[in-house]
């Protein structure tokens, strides 16, 4: 009987950072979803993902965390603090579940996170191992500390990192998100629509330092643009980029008059699904949008630099390209190579290195994402297998399993 | 049975001793007119108390208008013919209580007579009697109050009003346990300096937590731009200066903030920074230890404080009122009696300080023109301060070749005089005929215990009465002043004991915070005072859990119970039990709002 009940759990995925993060918990949730098929599994996230949230397969109902909520107590509490207030803390947890899951998977190593889990959930796995004042980090978390501190072998992608948190492995193929068939922006319904290659470019960036500066982009589009091969752009990203995009905009040539469209600050989360999808290439920093891109479908090429690094978060998948940079503020920037490559990726391996700079391609296979370098192999040597089986033992040790 | 029969009846019910007081008031302090719509309206003093054409929507939207949270208690100010009380009635939670402060029987006899009271009059408690007895009334109506004046009908009774609102602080005082964090913003410099420090004192005295946010460390720097000669290089640094120490002040201010942050005159703080405090839900409040008349810049900054206290009254109040402020108060300035107390002065510093008359003071123009009288007489003259420069028939008795003095000398000199002048500072020749506050030199003189003789001001005998500190009228009475009292030393040594006594009862500088902070927490019935009576203590607070939170009250008693407990602490607590302790559901919401709030304030 027990096992019955435990097969048959509801189970709750915490997913409460951004949505590059949201986007690349695709895997897990796929993977929870063919491991456990009788459970359900909610998802708790942020409240501005929860449109694009509720298209996620595998999901049955999505929780919003109302961040700007919790703010406004925790501001109207401080210098007054009157227990009676938790009220109205109790009434909003009770919103989110009357009874409490029998599982939370959290995936932020956050303490917001942890404690969410552990207020609507009885048992929590996730980077502690035990509970939210418990500082010792489960085995996954702890390879991911150690990653963060030493990175240069790491080949093991953050979204199957969400797997190893959540005792999963990677799924054997990449999940895909379908966008719904939402009504566009009048402008924007003939996206994708006439011949030739549609491009998305996310012009932002979640950081500043991860944005890809204007200058780069007017010239980035110029050349694409400039090409005889047909070829229109599509600016995306939030409302706080569409001052990027019109700072784009003033420095192109006004010869391109037609083949640019600014959807910046313009759609709901899921019309940028959509958008996306009609769309035969993103182009973008390590960014929510490319990474939005590469999950309903769309092929993908990034440039990392600062702190992006390919093989952590690169666009998850296969056959997606990313431009890495060797510092964290290039000097100069790739542009004639990857819009070569964007036109024709036969050439790719023909590609002159371009200095300061590597290119490499996506794969997935059993455990998981895996980038590899385009002309040379890679200098490290691949270590995922023996990572997977080190870090599984550690966590069945821990958990009893002999 | 008519109106007043009626009212009165069902009101002997609740108040048999207010009932019958009505029955022997006879009524006519309000003129009763028909309104418009055929209710009746009233009038007093030829103003109408309630709306000429309709009365009952008139009260309507002046209810709408009124907040009121959780288990206040609301006091109404204002009578008329109880339209608006109706109104609150019917817009409050029935179990908000409400108090109707009555100051004279008589009104309330005539709104008996206009109209039959409805259901709700059985709600409201009523507040009568001697100022004492309706403050008293108040205060057993429950905690926290609200002040809900009714302008037209309260502008009636304002003396009583604001008699029964002191009495109301002073119980608030008397009760007041708690601790507040309290902010103190200081000028650069100035004569407001010394005074920032005093109040820091006197409310660490009191048992709040105070941070003094410091700016007299920047005046080397402030004092740079003086040296620039460019007058439009000057202004246009010094103005990008103060932005920049008010910037400085908010960083400050977000690292912890304060339950209230108390700036002095001359505090660096400019009104877009402020309001930004606002919108963030800090309480401000300014001491304006300044001649308002003298020192303008009020105008500009008096929309962003939430509280206004200063050393004048009318003109100045109605001045700060319309040029924006929302609670102006008069708090006159005081003494700090740790620092000016008197001194056993040696035989040497007897000579080098004292004499039969003195002045410590700025050279301001009527001191310049009063002061050479004073000169060729039988008694020994001394003057100290600076800004002097140029007086040349003054340079013989002039000290120090008006060096700035500091205090230590000051309290020697004040010691040390057998008559000491105090003539307020004026840009005339004579002596300021519209004279009205009262500098700190006369309460530090009192403090010392040192005989004093002042130009006369208009708020001066609120303060001090003549047997304790001699005035002048004119600059003419001086000489002979100054004769009359040498030649009677114990009547000075009287009166210089009275007049440091009276200070010790009543102008310290703990007085004076004790008043402000008890205006300040009636005036915001649901965030200073409760802390002040120390409703945010911890056994307060664990009383407040238990039924609903048990293991919180559980947590919050393993405090002190009279520690002041916030969120933070709070939080600080559960985390201390270590990785192993057990959590329960209200442990984790306190933690998880702990993360929220540990973050920043974006001040900045």
């Amino acid at each position: 009987m027990q096992h019955d009940e435990e097969a048959t759990a509801r189970t709750l995925l915490i997913q409460l950072a951004r949505l590059g993060d949201l986007v690349q918990s695709l895997p897990v949730i796929a993977s929870l979803a063919a491991r456990y098929p009788h459970r359900s599994l909610d998802l708790l996230c942020p409240a501005p993902l929860a449109d694009l949230a509720r298209l996620f397969p595998g999901v049955r109902q999505v929780l919003l965390w109302n961040g700007a909520q919790w703010h406004a107590w925790a501001e109207s509490f401080v210098g007054e603090f009157q227990p009676s207030w938790l009220r109205e803390v109790e009434q909003y947890l009770a919103g989110l579940t009357t009874e409490p899951y029998k599982m939370a998977y959290v995936l932020n190593h956050h303490p917001r996170a942890i404690l969410a889990g552990t207020l609507l959930a009885t048992e929590v796995q996730g980077p502690h191992l035990r509970g939210p004042l418990d500082e010792e980090l489960s085995p996954w978390a702890s390879y991911l500390r150690h990653v963060a501190h030493t990175r240069g072998s790491n080949r093991i992608h953050l979204a199957d990192t969400f797997c190893g948190l959540c005792g999963v492995t990677p799924p054997p193929a990449p999940p895909v998100l379908i966008p719904p068939s939402c009504n566009l922006p009048n402008d924007l319904a003939e996206v994708g629509i006439s011949a030739g290659q549609w491009v998305a470019v996310a012009v932002g960036a979640g950081d500043a330092d991860r944005s890809i500066p204007v200058a780069v982009w007017i010239e980035w589009i110029s050349t694409l643009l400039a090409h005889e091969a047909p070829c229109a752009v599509v600016l995306v990203g939030t409302e706080r980029d569409q001052t990027t995009a019109l700072a784009i905009q003033d420095g192109l040539s006004p010869m391109i008059a037609g083949r640019l469209w600014d959807a910046t600050g313009r759609t709901t989360l899921s019309q940028l699904a959509t958008l996306l999808k009609r769309c035969h290439w993103a182009v973008g920093a390590d960014t929510g949008p490319l990474h939005l891109a590469t999950a309903v479908g769309t092929s993908s090429m990034g440039f990392y630099f600062s702190r992006a690094r390919v093989h952590e978060t690169g666009p998850y998948g296969q056959g997606h390209w990313v431009w890495q940079a060797d510092r964290a503020l290039p000097e100069i920037w790739p542009i004639r190579p990857s819009v070569a490559l964007l036109l024709d990726p036969a050439i790719a391996s023909q590609q002159e290195p371009v200095a300061g700079w590597s290119l490499w391609q996506s794969h997935h296979d059993e455990w998981g994402a895996i980038f590899r370098p385009v002309g040379d192999s890679d200098p490290q040597e691949d270590q995922r297998a023996a990572v997977w089986y080190r870090l599984s033992e550690q966590r069945l040790s821990l958990q009893g399993v002999q | 049975m008519n109106s007043f029969e009626a009212n009165v009846s069902r009101l002997a019910q609740s108040d048999p001793a207010l009932a019958s007081a009505l029955r022997q008031s006879r009524g006519g302090t309000l003129e009763v007119i028909p309104a418009r719509t055929g209710m009746p309206s009233a009038r007093a003093n030829g103003r109408w108390i309630h709306s000429a054409y309709d009365p009952i929507k008139e009260a309507q939207a002046w209810a709408e208008s009124q907040s009121q949270q959780d288990g206040e208690t609301i006091v109404v100010l204002g009578v008329g013919l109880l339209y608006h009380v109706e109104a609150l009635c019917a817009r409050l939670p029935r179990t908000a209580p409400v108090v109707l402060v009555v100051p004279d029987l008589s009104v309330l006899a005539d709104a008996a007579a206009a109209r039959t009271w409805g259901d709700w009059m059985d709600r409201v408690a009523w507040a009568w009697g001697t100022t004492e007895a309706i403050s008293e009334q108040i205060a057993d109506a429950g905690h926290p109050l609200r002040l809900v004046p009714y302008a037209p009908a309260a502008a009636l009774h304002e003396d009583s009003h604001r008699a029964m609102e002191t009495a109301l602080q002073r119980q608030i005082a008397a009760q007041a346990g708690g601790q507040l964090r309290i902010a103190v913003v200081g000028p650069i410099y100035g004569g407001s300096l010394p005074i920032t420090g005093f109040v820091v004192r006197a409310l660490e005295s009191l048992g709040h937590h105070v941070r003094w946010l410091d700016h007299s460390v920047h005046a080397t720097s402030y004092h740079q731009l003086e040296l620039l000669k460019n007058s439009q290089h000057r202004l246009a640094l010094q103005s990008k200066y103060a932005e920049m120490l008010s910037r400085i002040t908010m960083a400050q201010l977000a690292e912890d903030p304060p339950d209230l942050v108390l700036s002095l005159a001359q505090a660096p703080l400019v009104l877009p920074a402020l309001e930004h405090l606002r919108r963030k839900r800090f309480m401000t409040a300014m001491w304006f230890v300044e001649n308002f008349r003298h020192l303008t810049y009020w105008q500009q900054l008096a929309a962003g404080y939430d509280f206004w206290f200063v050393i004048q009254q009318e003109p100045c109040l109605a001045a700060l009122k319309q040029a924006g402020a929302k609670e102006v108060r008069y708090l006159p300035m005081a003494a700090d009696p740790s620092v000016h107390r008197p001194l056993e002065l040696t035989q040497t510093e007897r000579e080098e300080y004292g004499s039969d008359v003195s002045f410590v003071g700025a050279g301001y123009a009527n001191r310049r023109a009063i002061f050479p009288r004073l000169l060729g007489h039988d008694w020994r003259f001394k003057l100290w301060g600076n800004e002097w420069d140029g007086a040349t028939d003054l340079t013989s008795v002039l000290q120090r070749n008006g060096a700035r003095i500091d205090t230590d000398t000051c309290l020697k000199v004040f010691n040390g005089s057998a008559v000491n002048l105090n003539l307020h500072s004026w840009a005339g020749t004579g002596l300021d005929p519209e004279g009205d506050f009262v500098n700190p030199r006369t309460f530090e003189l009192a403090a010392c215990g040192a005989f004093q003789l002042a130009d006369r001001r208009s708020l001066m005998p609120d303060l001090f009465s003549a047997s304790e500190v001699a005035t002048v009228s004119s600059s003419d009475e001086l000489p002979g002043e100054i004769a009359r009292w040498l030649r009677e030393p114990e009547q000075r040594l009287a009166m210089a004991a009275q007049a440091r006594q009276r200070v010790l009862a009543e102008h310290t500088y703990a007085h004076r915070m004790r008043n402000l902070l008890s205006q300040v927490g009636v005036a915001s019935p649901d965030r200073i005072g409760p802390i002040l009576r120390g409703d945010r203590q911890a056994e307060a607070l664990a009383v407040a859990a238990a039924d609903s939170f048990p293991s919180l009250a559980s947590t919050l008693r393993t405090f002190p119970p009279t520690q002041r407990v916030e969120l933070k602490q709070l939080a600080a607590q559960i985390r201390s039990r270590g990785p192993i302790g057990s959590l329960s559901r209200e442990d984790l919401m306190v933690l998880m709002l702990d993360e929220y709030r540990s973050e920043t304030k974006d001040l900045v």
